[in-house]
């Protein structure tokens, strides 16, 4: 069920560079195991949706991503996970992430984690309710992403059945 | 991160995942993807365009209840309010892997 009439460019953004370098790791036939199907049995308007974003955030006072062992280590990146309050704000976050701009997100949280947007989509039924928690990881992982899928991912998903989540929104940085 | 989506799936909860970087999460095999043409670091819209934001999430939001098979990729139809060379994304200083590939590059030539 693939909309084709208008594509989105992943690269229009990205630039010629990036797509020189990141273009050739991708497979012309898909090549993976079986994809995990856990089908939605409630509507939106009363389900309870949490975020997940790839950005690096964490709620200050909380122990920051460690930017200092991807720039020892360029082709690994921070593996572990964070939990970030559902009514944090812009000013309660840390954004630490080597491969953007983190000013746009330090502004206003809303580009990459629209905590305040689901809010508002809750109090107009649209979203049955927000988790008390969303989540964040910091997307880079270089030539190896075993711990964030092994390790992170798992002990993610545990946190958000603990809090009853029905939905995941993940995020890209 | 579309392997954590993976795990995430797997372990019960529906996931929708929104990426620019679309062909990658197809190839990895997603359970819902939501591409969108935006900046890297700005998915949801610019600082302040609450309309923008609100919509992108409703459009993501909106593909749990559309998305009727594993591996839908749907292609959201935002147009960003900047064409890329004015659209500034980049961290101020190279990335520590583009940094290496760069002296890489230069040492061959």
């Amino acid at each position: 069920m693939n909309n084709t009439l208008r594509e989105v460019d992943p690269w229009r953004f990205a630039g010629s560079f990036l797509e020189r370098i990141l273009s050739g790791g991708i497979p012309d036939e898909p090549n993976h195991p079986p994809i995990p199907w856990t089908p939605v049995t409630k509507p939106l308007a009363q389900s309870k949706v949490a975020l997940l974003s790839t950005s690096g955030l964490s709620m200050k006072g909380d122990t920051p991503f460690d930017m200092e062992f991807e720039r020892q280590n360029p082709t690994r990146g921070d593996s572990s996970w964070r939990r970030l309050r559902a009514d944090a704000t812009a000013a309660e976050i840390d954004a630490n992430h080597l491969h953007i701009d983190t000013g746009y997100v330090e502004r206003d949280l809303n580009v990459a984690l629209p905590v305040d947007r689901l809010r508002e989509l809750v109090a107009e039924g649209v979203v049955g309710a927000s988790a008390p928690s969303h989540y964040s990881i910091m997307g880079f992982q270089g030539n190896d992403s075993s711990d964030l899928v092994e390790k992170s991912a798992p002990e993610i998903a545990e946190a958000m059945r603990s809090e009853e989540v029905d939905l995941a929104l993940l995020t890209p940085v | 991160m579309g392997l954590v989506a993976r795990e995430i799936e797997a372990r019960g909860i529906p996931t929708v995942t929104l990426n620019m970087l679309w062909p990658f999460q197809r190839a990895i095999g997603m359970p819902r993807v939501a591409a969108i043409e935006h900046p890297f670091g700005r998915p949801f819209g610019d600082v302040g365009d609450t309309e923008t934001q609100g919509s992108v999430l409703r459009a993501g939001l909106a593909l749990f209840e559309t998305a009727k098979e594993p591996g839908t990729v749907e292609h959201l139809p935002f147009v960003w309010h900047e064409e890329p060379k004015q659209t500034k994304w980049h961290p101020a200083e190279p990335s520590p892997i583009i940094a290496l590939m760069k002296k890489r590059r230069e040492a061959r030539t």
